[in-house]
């Protein structure tokens, strides 16, 4: 049987793993130790729930709320184009990386041989995950494949724009205008539907 | 702290007025939108002690931590239109919550709260426990290590961690907030700790 997969880690720790996942961590000694460690770490986190926020004044919240009700005394809810505003000074990142995922996209739909699929080894368990553009992943694979794909998005999802530009990784401004003059109408529709859709995403 | 019942007088249709008390969130957010002010503080009455408590996980001082829940409900104010009530109106403003305090920490380093202030904090607690002087440095030391080892976490995970251990947020709505599958999350969740781990080590 196949060892627990992180996901798996989590919910044995928090109790909600399935009866015959459960039996093979009592079974299996490597996985045993795993998640011994993982419940003693969340016992060590857990001796900070307490103490970590301490309760400020009763006067705090009136005080607070005021602030708050002083602070948009002046704002409108809403208005045309507002929710643009507090993004503005990250436009020019969006807009590049947008743009760079487009040419991207271009430069794949005029090559003449449909691409490859792209083949992820997973190291020590010689599973792999086969990834075709365009199609959901993370639906259609298989359990044994999933801990592979956790692993890849765990590992990206703190990738961050310095990051980015630490490995050389960058778009100078002027790239950014003549790339945006070379799209077309339906180019543009869909740069500003992609920057609609990132800033919903982000809350803002 | 005492609880206020929210209520306002609505103008439904010429000549019929219905008042609102103990009102919802959906309910609160459409008076906001429709132009009634004073429901924006039920709004912020309602959830400004988790908004602050999520801020301070990050932040780790009280200053910094009310700076950031005014910022929040400000820009939740100014966002309010694009609610639409397809998530609870607190994961909403939780996410708003992440995206403010993380960028907040990452142009500036935490400036956790000093230990004393903690333990002038906690006095009262201290005594009614009648634990004694040096279990409760002890603790509070203890404590100290876990909050600088999940402040070197990388964004993601901590923010996982903070939903799910300190605000016992299900995996489900930790999704929702940071805008990842909950296989995403609770592999998240399993590397914070496996980090947290060897910080701590």
């Amino acid at each position: 049987m196949t060892h627990l997969s992180p996901s798996e880690f989590v919910e044995f720790a928090e109790g909600t793993l399935d009866a015959r996942r459960t039996a093979h961590v009592h079974s299996c000694t490597e996985c045993r130790t795993a998640a011994t460690n993982l419940q003693d770490v969340m016992r060590r986190a857990a001796d900070d729930v307490e103490g970590g926020v301490p309760e400020p004044s009763p006067l705090f919240w009136d005080h607070l709320s005021a602030r708050v009700r002083h602070a948009v005394a002046n704002e409108q809810v809403g208005g045309a184009m507002w929710w643009l505003a507090p993004l503005r000074p990250f436009a020019p990142v969006a807009a590049a990386l947008v743009i760079l995922v487009l040419v991207s996209g271009t430069m794949v739909m005029r090559h003449t041989e449909p691409p490859a699929p792209v083949e992820v080894a997973a190291v020590g368990s010689g599973t792999a995950v086969h990834a075709e553009p365009g199609m959901d992943v993370d639906a259609t694979l298989d359990p044994a494949n999933r801990e592979v794909w956790e692993v890849l998005t765990a590992a990206a999802a703190d990738l961050e724009l310095e990051d980015a530009h630490a490995v050389g990784l960058s778009v100078q401004p002027s790239a950014i205008d003549r790339a945006v003059q070379r799209l077309n109408a339906d180019e543009l529709n869909e740069l500003g539907r992609l920057l609609q859709s990132e800033l919903k995403r982000s809350g803002n | 702290m005492p609880t206020r019942a929210w209520e306002w007088t609505a103008r439904v249709e010429p000549g019929c007025k219905v008042t609102v008390t103990n009102p919802t969130d959906a309910e609160l957010v459409a008076a906001v939108v429709a132009g009634n002010r004073d429901a924006f503080d039920g709004i912020v009455a309602r959830h400004r002690r988790h908004v602050y408590q999520l801020c301070y996980r990050f932040v780790g001082n009280h200053e910094d931590a009310s700076d950031l829940t005014q910022d929040v409900f400000i820009r939740a104010f100014k966002s309010l239109r694009t609610y639409k009530g397809d998530a609870a109106l607190g994961t909403w403003l939780y996410r708003i919550a992440v995206n403010v305090s993380l960028n907040k920490v990452s142009v500036k380093s935490s400036k956790a709260e000093p230990l004393d202030a903690l333990l002038r904090t906690n006095d009262l607690r201290v005594v009614a426990d009648a634990e004694s002087a040096s279990d409760a440095v002890l603790r509070h030391e203890r404590a100290g290590q876990v909050r600088a080892a999940i402040a070197r976490l990388p964004k993601k995970q901590r923010a996982t961690l903070i939903l799910r251990m300190y605000h016992e947020l299900p995996h489900e709505q930790i999704a929702g907030i940071l805008g990842s599958s909950v296989g995403a999350v609770k592999a998240n969740f399993f590397h914070a700790l496996n980090n947290l781990k060897k910080l701590l080590s």
